[in-house]
C-alpha cells in the first residue's frame, strides 16, 4: 500500500508544498536526490533531506517479543514506599518505567507520599533500593524541606539499623541526609506554561543526569484547573503531557509519579468525589492510587492498574513519614495538616 | 496523483518525460485528464504512442471489479474467527474476533479494556499458536501480567515462554511512530513478525486515542487527518492480510471513522483471574 506523504512526521507547511508539487505518496520521493526534490517542490535543501530520510525510514525493527519485555521488566526495580502493605499491594512498590497517579482530597497525604518516595528512591542497592536521583516538580508550593529532612533522617536511621555486612556499612557512609538532599532536584512551576516548558526541557536534564529514577509532579491538577475558559485546549494539552510523561518513563526507565486533586461529580442527584481533570485524563496514568479517609482511618486504594488487583490498605503518616499502621485493629493515625 | 517517472510503463522515456514536463504534465492524473491530441501536437510525439501510454497508466491505476460469488468464496476460505478466550464475550461477538475486521473496544478508565486485550493476546498465542502484534501507546502493557495469565493456563514454563515469544510488542507514544510502524508492518513487517511462530492473526492497538487526542481540539486540524490515516491503514491491513485488528479507544471518538464493531465494557473491576466474569453489552 502506498503511504501518503501527509502521514510523515514533517512540518505541515513542508507537507503542503510536497502535495502541491504532486508528491502524494512516499514512493514518488524514493528515487529523488535532495537537490532535485528541493528544486521541484520548492523546499530548502535541508528540508528536502529531512523529507527523504523520513520517507525511507523503516520502523518495523523496533519491536520486541513479550518474552524480552518480561526480562526487561524483571530488571527494573520498584521504589518502596516504607509501607509494607502498600508495597505488597503494588507488587514491590511504585514501579520504575511506569506512570503512577496519586489522587486524594486535601490533607489525605499525597504530598507526604511524594516526599517519602523522593527519599526512598535513594536507598542504596545493597538494601534493596533503587539508588537513584529525583526530579521534583512542585506546582503547588507544597514542598516542605523541613519535612524532607525529617523523612531522610528517619530513612537513614532505619537503614543504619539494618546494616549488617561490610558492603552495607560502606553504603551507609554516603547515605546521609546531606546526600539525600543534594540528589533531590526541585523545580518550581507556577503555571501550566512553565510546567509544559519544563517537561520539554527535561529530556536534556535527564541525559546529563542518567541516575535520575523518579520524576514527581505535585500536582498536575493545580496549574491546569485554572485554565478553565478553553476546555478543549486543556484536554489537548493534558493529553500531550500524559504522552510526554509516558514516553519519558518508558525510554529513560524512570518512575513518574503525579498527584491529582479531587472534584465533585453530580450524577442522578447524588454527589460523588472523583479525581479531577476529567474522564479522558483518567486513561493516562498506568496506575492510579486513591488516598482517602474512612472515619479516622487513612486508606490507600489501587483503583486502576493493568497488573494489580483492586486493593485497599491502611496507612498512617507519622513524624518519620509514610508508614504502615502498627495495630490495624486499633487505628492510631492522627490527622496531620500538611 | 502519482508523479510520472521514467520506466513506469513502456515508451515513457527520458526525452518524452522532458517534453511532457515542458507542457506542464507532471503526474499521471495530468496525463490522463489532458487532451491527448493537443498534447501530441505540443510535445511533437506520436498520438498513438501517447494513447498507448495513457491506456497502460489507466490500467495500472484502476481497481478491478470482482464478482460477488468469487468474493464470497474467498471470504469463506480466508476468514478465521479468533476466540477471545472468554465464552460470554465470544457469544456476544458471534463466536469471536473476525479476521479482516476491526473490532473496537471502549470503556472508562480502569474498566478492563487492557485486560481484554491481554486476554485476547494470550489466548491467540497460547491456545491458537498464532502470532500477535501488540502496539502499546499508553505504557500499560505489563509482560508480568501476560505471564500471570499464561500461568493460569499452563504450568509448563517452556510453553509459557513460547507463547510470550509469539507476542510481538511495539511501544510507541506518538501518532507518527504509530503510523511509521503500521505502514512498515503493512509493507512486509507482518511476514517478518510471523517468522518462528504461526502467522500474525491479530494486531492489537492499545490505545489509539492516547496518541490522537493530544492533536485534537484547538485550532489545528491535522489531528483529524492523522486519525483517518490510522483508521485507513488498519482497515487495509485487516483486509489484505486477513488479520483481526483489535483497537482500544478511550472514548467514542473513533467510532464513525472506523465503522467498526464496538464492545464496551461496564464492569469496573480488572479482575486478577483470567476467566473473569466480565459483563458486556453491545
Amino acid at each position: 500500500m502506498l503511504r501518503p506523504v501527509s502521514s510523515l512526521c514533517l512540518s505541515p507547511s513542508v507537507k503542503l508544498k510536497l502535495v502541491r508539487a504532486g508528491f502524494q505518496f512516499t514512493t514518488d520521493l524514493l528515487h529523488l536526490r535532495p537537490g532535485q526534490l528541493s528544486a521541484e517542490a520548492g523546499v530548502s535543501q535541508q528540508e528536502a533531506l529531512q523529507v527523504l530520510q523520513a520517507a525511507s525510514a523503516d520502523a518495523a525493527g523496533g519491536g520486541v517479543t513479550a518474552l524480552e519485555l518480561l526480562q526487561k521488566e524483571a530488571e527494573l526495580k520498584s521504589i518502596v514506599t516504607f509501607s509494607s502493605q502498600l508495597d505488597e499491594a503494588l507488587g514491590g512498590g511504585v514501579p520504575v518505567g511506569k506512570t503512577t497517579e496519586i489522587c486524594g482530597a486535601p490533607g489525605a497525604g499525597k504530598t507526604q507520599l511524594c516526599l517519602q518516595l523522593a527519599v526512598d528512591v535513594q536507598v542504596p542497592r545493597c538494601f534493596g533500593g533503587v539508588e537513584g536521583h529525583v526530579i521534583y516538580v512542585d506546582t503547588e508550593g507544597s514542598f516542605l524541606l523541613q519535612r524532607v529532612v525529617d523523612m531522610a533522617a528517619a530513612a537513614v536511621r532505619h537503614c543504619s539499623l539494618l546494616a549488617e555486612d561490610e558492603e552495607q556499612r560502606v553504603a551507609m557512609e554516603t547515605f546521609t541526609v546531606e546526600t539525600i538532599l543534594s540528589n533531590i532536584f526541585l523545580v518550581r512551576c507556577r503555571d501550566y506554561v512553565e510546567l509544559l516548558a519544563e517537561l520539554h526541557l527535561l529530556a536534556d536534564f535527564l541525559s546529563a543526569r542518567p541516575k535520575v529514577r523518579l520524576l514527581v509532579v505535585d500536582s498536575v491538577a493545580f496549574p491546569f484547573r485554572r485554565l478553565l475558559d478553553e476546555l478543549s485546549q486543556r484536554t489537548r494539552l493534558l493529553n500531550g503531557v500524559a504522552q510526554h510523561l509516558i514516553t519519558m518513563a518508558t525510554s529513560q526507565h524512570i518512575a513518574v509519579v503525579i498527584t491529582n486533586q479531587m472534584t465533585t461529580r453530580l450524577r442522578g442527584g447524588q454527589s460523588q468525589l472523583v479525581p479531577a481533570l476529567g474522564e479522558s485524563w483518567g486513561h493516562a496514568p498506568t496506575i492510579r492510587l486513591l488516598l482517602h479517609w474512612e472515619g479516622p482511618r487513612r486508606l490507600a486504594t489501587i483503583f486502576k492498574s493493568p497488573s494489580h488487583m483492586d486493593t485497599t490498605v491502611q496507612y498512617q503518616i507519622t513524624a518519620d513519614g509514610f508508614r504502615d499502621t502498627e495495630q490495624p485493629e486499633l487505628p492510631q493515625s492522627k490527622r496531620r495538616q500538611t | 496523483m502519482v508523479v510520472l517517472r521514467e520506466g513506469m510503463c513502456p515508451g515513457l522515456d527520458e526525452g518524452l518525460l522532458r517534453d511532457l514536463r515542458a507542457a506542464d504534465v507532471k503526474t499521471v492524473e495530468d496525463l490522463v485528464s489532458s487532451d491527448i491530441e493537443e498534447l501530441a501536437q505540443k510535445c511533437s510525439v506520436s498520438y498513438k504512442g501517447l494513447l498507448a501510454i495513457r491506456r497502460v497508466l489507466l490500467a495500472q491505476h484502476t481497481a478491478f471489479p470482482v464478482s460477488g460469488a468469487d468474493l464470497y468464496e474467498e471470504l469463506l476460505s480466508s476468514t478465521a474467527i479468533l476466540s477471545t478466550g472468554n465464552p460470554s464475550l465470544d457469544k456476544l461477538l458471534d463466536s469471536g474476533l473476525y479476521t479482516g475486521e476491526i473490532t473496537e473496544l471502549s470503556g472508562g478508565p480502569g474498566s478492563g479494556k487492557s485486560q481484554v486485550c491481554f486476554g485476547v493476546a494470550v489466548h491467540i498465542s497460547y491456545r491458537l499458536k498464532q502470532s500477535v502484534v501488540y502496539i502499546d501507546t499508553t505504557g500499560g502493557l505489563a509482560a508480568g501480567r501476560l505471564l500471570q495469565m499464561l500461568q493460569a493456563e499452563t504450568s509448563n514454563t517452556e510453553e509459557q515462554m513460547a507463547a510470550l515469544q509469539r507476542i510481538h510488542t511495539f511501544r510507541l507514544f506518538d501518532v507518527y511512530s504509530l503510523l511509521d510502524c503500521l505502514y512498515s508492518l503493512r509493507s512486509g513487517g507482518l511476514q517478518q513478525a510471523s517468522v518462528g511462530g504461526g502467522s500474525v492473526k491479530a494486531v492489537i492497538v492499545d490505545s489509539v486515542s492516547a496518541v490522537i487526542s493530544p492533536l485534537l481540539g484547538g485550532i489545528q486540524n491535522e489531528g483529524m487527518s492523522l486519525m483517518i490515516q490510522v483508521a485507513g491503514v488498519l482497515k487495509t491491513m485487516a483486509k489484505d492480510f486477513n488479520v483481526a485488528a483489535l483497537v482500544r479507544v478511550t472514548q467514542s471518538l473513533m467510532c464513525s471513522a472506523l465503522n467498526a464493531r464496538g464492545i464496551s465494557s461496564v464492569n469496573p473491576n480488572p479482575s486478577q483471574d483470567t476467566s473473569s466474569s466480565y459483563c458486556f453489552e453491545t
